[in-house]
C-alpha cells in the first residue's frame, strides 16, 4: 500500500509505475484498504457536529455510548449479548447437523430427493418471519421456539451445498470403500464425512450471517430475551440514542461472525485451488 | 451460493430409468409426482392427527379448516387486497433497491479512488444484521408505507450493490484494454462490456434482493405498517383466528414460490446464456 522508495531505473512498459501499480491492484482485487473507513468516520464526525442538542430522532454519536453503557451497568446488556450469541450457536450447530443429514440423503437417494423437492423448495422460499407465529403456537416464547424459527430459516445453504457435494461425489471412493469391506458405519466415518467436510464447512460460512440476522429478527418479533428485544424495546420507548447504540452492538456481533467465518473459509478451502476470481 | 431451481434431476436420461409407473401414466416430466404425493400424504397425517386429537395443541387447525379460512378470506376480498398491497411494496421496493444498487455498484466498481476510500465503509455496514435497522426505521418514519419501503430499499439494495461491485471489478482487463484501444466512451465501455460481463453476479445478487424484499415487506408490516399480509397474519394471530392465520402463512409461502419462479424465468428466457453459465458454476 505504501509507496517504496524506488531505485532509478529506465522506465519500460514493465516496469512503468502504472503498469506495477495495475499488477498490484489485481493482486488485491477484493481486499479493500482500511483507508475506505475514512468515509464512515466523516460521516459520523459530521452527524456529531451537526446535531448539538438533543434530538429525538438523530442523537449524535458521543450519547449513543452513554446509552448503551447505561444498559450495560443496569445489567440489561450483558444478559442479552450471552443470550443471542448463546441462541445464535445452538441454532447453527443445530442447522449444520440437521442440514448436512439431509444433504446427504437428499444428495445420494435420488427418490428422496425428488420426493422431498417441492416441500424444501417451499420451506426454503417461506419467509422467516412469517413462521414465528406459528412457532410460537408450538412452543411458545421460549429458547426453543427461537431455535427452530432460525434452523428453519438458515438451514438451507448447508443442505444444499451438502447435497450438491454428496450428488458429485466421486464414485470410485464408494467402490473402494466396498471393496474394503468397509462397514455402512465405517463408509460414513472413513469416506463419506471426511470427503464433505469442506462443503459442510462452506455452507456454514455462508448460514453464520443469516443465523444471527434471524436470531435477531425473531428476539425483535417475539420479544424474548436477546439484543434485538433490546432494540425493539427501546424503539418502543422512543429511546433512540439506545436504538442507535444497540443498532452498533449488532453491528459488532455482525463483524465478529464475519472474522470468523473468515478463518473458517480459509480453513475449508486450504486444500482446494483457489477460487478463480 | 449454491443457486438450487431445484429442476429435478437433470443429468438423467429421460426414457428408460423413470418410474414404470409414471411411465405408464405419460406423466410430464416437470411433474414431480412423488414430490406433490409426498406434500399431500402430510397434509392427511396433519388432517388425521388434529380430528382424532393426537395432537392436542389448542390452536392447530386441521388443513381442512385452512382451506375452507382461505376460501372465506378470498371471497370476502381480504386477501386480495393484501397480497396486493404486499407485492407491490415489495416490487416497487425492490425495483427502487435494483435500480440503486445497479447505479451505484457499476460506479464503484469503475471508479477506483471512490472503491479505495469507501468499500470498507461498505463491507462494515454490510456486516451489520439489516434486521436491526428495522427499528431504526419505525422510530424515525412511524407506522407508514413509507417505513415499509425505505426498509424494503434498504435491506434489498445490499446484494445488488455488493455483487455489481464484484461483478464489475472481475471484468477480465483484456476486455478493458479492448475497450480503451477501440476509444469507448465510458457510456458504451458499461454498456458493451461491463454489464454483460457482470451479468452473472448482478443476477445473482438480484434474486436475492427479490426474496429479501418480500421477507423485509413483511416484517415491516408485522412490526410495523398496518397493512399487507404481515399485518393480517399478525392481527389474526391476536384474534385467535388460527386457521386464517396458518392460510395467510401458507399464501406468504406461495408468493415467495411465485416470485422466485417469475423470475428465474424471465431472466433464463431474456437472458439464456448467463443463465446457463449460471447453472454452470452452481
Amino acid at each position: 500500500m505504501t509507496d517504496v522508495q524506488q531505485a532509478p531505473v529506465e522506465v519500460t512498459a514493465q516496469t512503468s509505475p502504472r503498469f506495477r501499480r495495475r499488477r498490484a491492484r489485481q493482486r488485491r482485487r477484493g481486499v479493500p484498504p482500511l483507508r475506505g473507513l475514512l468515509l464512515l468516520a466523516v460521516l459520523l464526525a459530521v452527524w456529531q457536529l451537526v446535531q448539538h442538542g438533543q434530538s429525538a430522532y438523530f442523537p449524535r454519536p458521543s450519547l449513543w455510548w452513554g446509552a448503551v453503557k447505561d444498559l450495560w451497568t443496569g445489567g440489561q446488556l450483558g444478559p442479552a449479548v450471552v443470550a443471542t450469541l448463546k441462541t445464535f450457536i445452538l441454532a447453527l450447530v443445530v442447522a449444520t447437523v440437521l442440514g448436512s443429514v439431509v444433504g446427504v440423503l437428499a444428495g445420494r437417494v435420488r427418490l428422496l430427493d425428488r420426493t422431498l423437492g417441492p416441500f424444501l423448495e417451499y420451506c426454503r422460499v417461506m419467509p422467516a418471519a412469517a413462521v414465528v407465529p406459528l412457532a410460537v403456537l408450538f412452543a411458545g416464547y421460549t429458547q426453543k421456539m427461537k431455535i427452530a424459527v432460525v434452523v428453519f430459516a438458515a438451514i438451507w445453504p448447508i443442505l444444499l451445498q451438502v447435497r450438491a457435494a454428496s450428488r458429485g461425489l466421486n464414485p470410485i471412493l464408494l467402490d473402494i470403500a466396498k471393496s474394503m469391506h468397509l462397514g455402512r458405519l465405517g463408509t460414513v466415518r472413513k469416506v463419506l464425512f471426511p470427503s464433505l467436510v469442506p462443503s459442510i464447512l462452506l455452507g456454514v460460512r455462508v448460514a453464520a450471517p443469516t443465523v444471527l440476522i434471524i436470531v435477531l429478527l425473531v428476539e425483535i418479533l417475539t420479544q424474548v430475551q436477546g439484543v434485538g428485544a433490546l432494540i425493539e424495546t427501546a424503539q418502543r420507548n422512543f429511546q433512540s440514542a439506545q436504538v442507535y447504540g444497540l443498532v452498533c452492538i449488532a453491528g459488532l456481533l455482525g463483524l465478529l461472525v464475519n472474522a470468523l467465518v473468515t478463518l473458517l473459509e480459509g480453513y475449508a478451502l486450504r486444500y482446494r485451488p483457489p477460487a478463480r476470481s | 451460493m449454491a443457486t438450487s431451481t431445484t429442476s429435478p434431476a437433470p443429468s438423467r436420461t429421460p426414457g428408460p430409468s423413470r418410474p414404470a409407473a409414471a411411465r405408464a401414466l405419460r406423466m410430464p416430466r416437470w411433474l414431480n409426482v412423488p414430490g406433490l404425493l409426498f406434500i399431500a400424504v402430510l397434509a392427511g397425517i396433519w388432517e388425521l392427527a388434529v380430528d382424532s386429537g393426537a395432537l392436542t395443541y389448542q390452536y392447530l387447525p386441521a388443513p381442512s379448516a385452512i382451506v375452507r379460512a382461505g376460501i372465506g378470506l378470498a371471497a370476502s376480498g381480504e386477501l386480495l387486497g393484501n397480497i396486493a398491497h404486499t407485492l407491490l411494496s415489495t416490487l416497487v421496493g425492490w425495483v427502487i433497491a435494483s435500480l440503486i444498487g445497479l447505479a451505484l455498484g457499476v460506479w464503484l466498481g469503475l471508479a477506483r479512488g471512490p472503491w479505495k476510500y469507501s468499500m470498507a465503509t461498505v463491507e462494515v455496514l454490510r456486516a451489520v444484521p439489516a434486521i436491526s435497522f428495522v427499528p431504526v426505521a419505525v422510530l424515525l418514519l412511524g407506522f407508514s408505507v413509507r417505513m415499509e419501503l425505505v426498509i424494503i430499499v434498504y435491506v434489498s439494495g445490499w446484494p445488488v450493490l455488493v455483487n455489481t461491485i464484484q461483478g464489475v471489478r472481475n471484468v477480465t482487463p483484456t476486455h478493458n484494454d479492448v475497450t480503451r484501444i477501440m476509444h469507448m466512451s465510458t457510456l458504451a465501455r458499461i454498456r458493451k462490456i461491463v454489464l454483460p460481463s457482470a451479468a452473472p453476479e448482478v443476477i445473482v445478487g438480484l434474486r436475492l434482493g427479490l426474496a429479501l424484499a418480500l421477507a423485509l415487506a413483511v416484517v415491516a408490516e408485522m412490526v410495523g405498517n398496518p397493512a399487507g399480509i404481515g399485518y393480517a397474519l399478525v392481527f389474526q394471530q391476536q384474534a385467535l383466528q388460527p386457521e386464517k392465520m396458518f392460510a395467510y402463512v401458507v399464501v406468504i409461502g406461495l408468493l415467495g414460490l411465485l416470485l422466485n419462479s417469475t423470475f428465474v424465468w424471465l431472466t433464463r428466457t431474456a437472458f439464456p446464456g448467463v443463465t446457463a453459465l449460471l447453472r454452470e458454476e452452481a
